[in-house]
């Protein structure tokens, strides 16, 4: 129980990291163009955040005080949104100057999960690790603690070795609760350095916590691997049932990293079958 | 005078348009961020949106992309057709088109971004070629549903390495 609790508290402190910031703190602090920026913010909130009304909001809190990074961001998102990256990471390098602890975090998830730019997600990432000395956060989703995510751009960037060492310490941190896809993603890094028996063991742990088509498939290939013919075909077939009830990994923007495609399930359920 | 126009007109072709510049300086937004209003010079006269100007984000939905066969279906038909061209050139192209209520596609704008995230314009040859096997895309999927089919923005981005496709995003 206490466990799933931490989880939740730090999911919440996440999304407390990526929502509109105390207007009252700055009035309290003396800062008065920095509250009236965040109450003129505050105000934008109702307008859909790809509307000329919302955006006018924004620029009209930037002006208040220009130095208000939470704007940029809040600003930078639509853009994002829309895949327009050069005007995205314009803002955001306009709050990150501002405000790098309260940034980079944010600004290194995008670079991976919209634009899979590795290196810059790294960057940011290790650079935010190096300016504090407290637990660094999670992605602006929830799903990945940053140091999961900086994990797999180290893996897309072919260093595997470093991938797992990145992904085991995080698990084996002290109150740390895995992530919705923090196993699968060492599952496959197990099964792709030939460590079959230990990708069979994270996968099924996987499985008991949040069982997908794709944990399924991964696993499928790792008994394959071991000659473990009925146990990959069992897994195969089980792959092919939970994605087809939906169970699978998801993002509504963009493709989680290791996905998998009903037709590369089929596929292996077709090779499966002789 | 001819000469003239020659260098004026692609200037007007992008200053003409609405501004959407960032960094506070913004002094012309569209309807919503994005839009693509239509182009004579670049679009399709025979290509309608549904529900007029109310053309939603492919994201609205919770459904993610939605193509026919998944994005493996996009994924495998770039690289069935795109022909790597000899380049130094890398970065990010997106391809942005609105998806009707048909599944018609059209509107098509294209954008190019070095790896430091400055603007630029790949060779034609990649972008061309992206474009064109674009445009060709037949699977795109009504959404939110077949019942209820709504005109949407599609984009896809490539990221380039060296005159190559690495990825697709989204």
């Amino acid at each position: 129980m206490k466990q799933p609790l931490l989880f939740l508290f730090l999911l919440i402190s996440t999304f407390a990291l990526h929502s509109q910031p105390n207007c009252e703190a700055f009035k309290s602090q003396g800062n008065t163009l920095a509250y009236e920026a965040c109450k003129k913010n505050e105000s934008a909130k109702k307008h859909y955040q790809f509307s000329k009304a919302f955006q006018k909001i924004i620029d009209e809190a930037i002006a208040i005080d220009p130095s208000f990074d939470y704007a940029y961001k809040e600003k930078s998102v639509a853009y994002l949104k829309s895949g327009d990256f050069f005007t995205w990471k314009q803002l955001m390098d306009k709050a990150v100057e501002i405000n790098p602890i309260e940034n980079l975090g944010y600004r290194g998830w995008c670079r991976y999960q919209f634009f899979r730019d590795y290196q810059g997600a790294i960057a940011d990432i290790e650079l935010l690790d190096s300016l504090i000395d407290y637990e660094i956060g999670f992605s602006a989703n929830g799903d990945y603690h940053l140091n999961i995510a900086k994990a797999l751009c180290y893996k897309a960037l072919g260093q595997k070795d470093k991938a797992i060492h990145i992904l085991t310490t995080q698990l084996s941190e002290k109150d740390y609760y895995p992530g919705i896809y923090d196993q699968l993603h060492l599952g496959v890094l197990y099964l792709e350095t030939g460590n079959y028996t230990l990708a069979v063991e994270t996968l099924n742990a996987q499985m008991e916590f949040n069982p997908l088509g794709e944990v399924a498939y991964y696993l499928g290939l790792a008994y394959k691997a071991q000659g473990k013919n009925t146990a990959y075909q069992q897994a195969i077939n089980q792959a092919k049932a939970l994605y087809t009830q939906d169970k699978k990994m998801f993002d509504p923007y963009t493709h989680p990293y290791d996905k998998v495609y009903l037709s590369e399930i089929e596929a292996e359920w077709e090779e499966a079958q002789k | 005078m001819k000469q003239l126009l020659y260098y004026l007109l692609p200037l007007c072709l992008l200053s003409c348009q609405p501004s959407e510049k960032a960094n506070g300086q913004i002094t012309e937004y569209l309807r919503w961020v994005g839009d693509s209003k239509f182009d004579p010079a670049l679009d399709r006269r025979d290509f309608n949106t549904c529900f007029g100007d109310k053309v939603a984000q492919y994201f609205n939905f919770s459904q993610g992309l939605q193509y026919e066969g998944e994005k493996k279906a996009i994924w495998d038909t770039f690289q069935a057709q795109y022909r790597p061209v000899e380049s130094t050139e890398s970065g990010w192209l997106r391809i942005r088109f609105i998806v009707n209520c048909q599944g018609e596609t059209g509107r098509f704008r294209l954008t190019g971004m070095n790896t430091q995230y400055q603007e630029t314009s790949f060779d034609p040859k990649i972008s061309d070629q992206l474009l064109s096997i674009c445009k060709s895309l037949n699977g795109w999927q009504l959404q939110p549903d077949t019942q209820n089919p709504r005109d949407y923005y599609q984009y896809l981005i490539f990221k380039i390495e060296a005159g190559d496709i690495k990825e697709i995003l989204p």
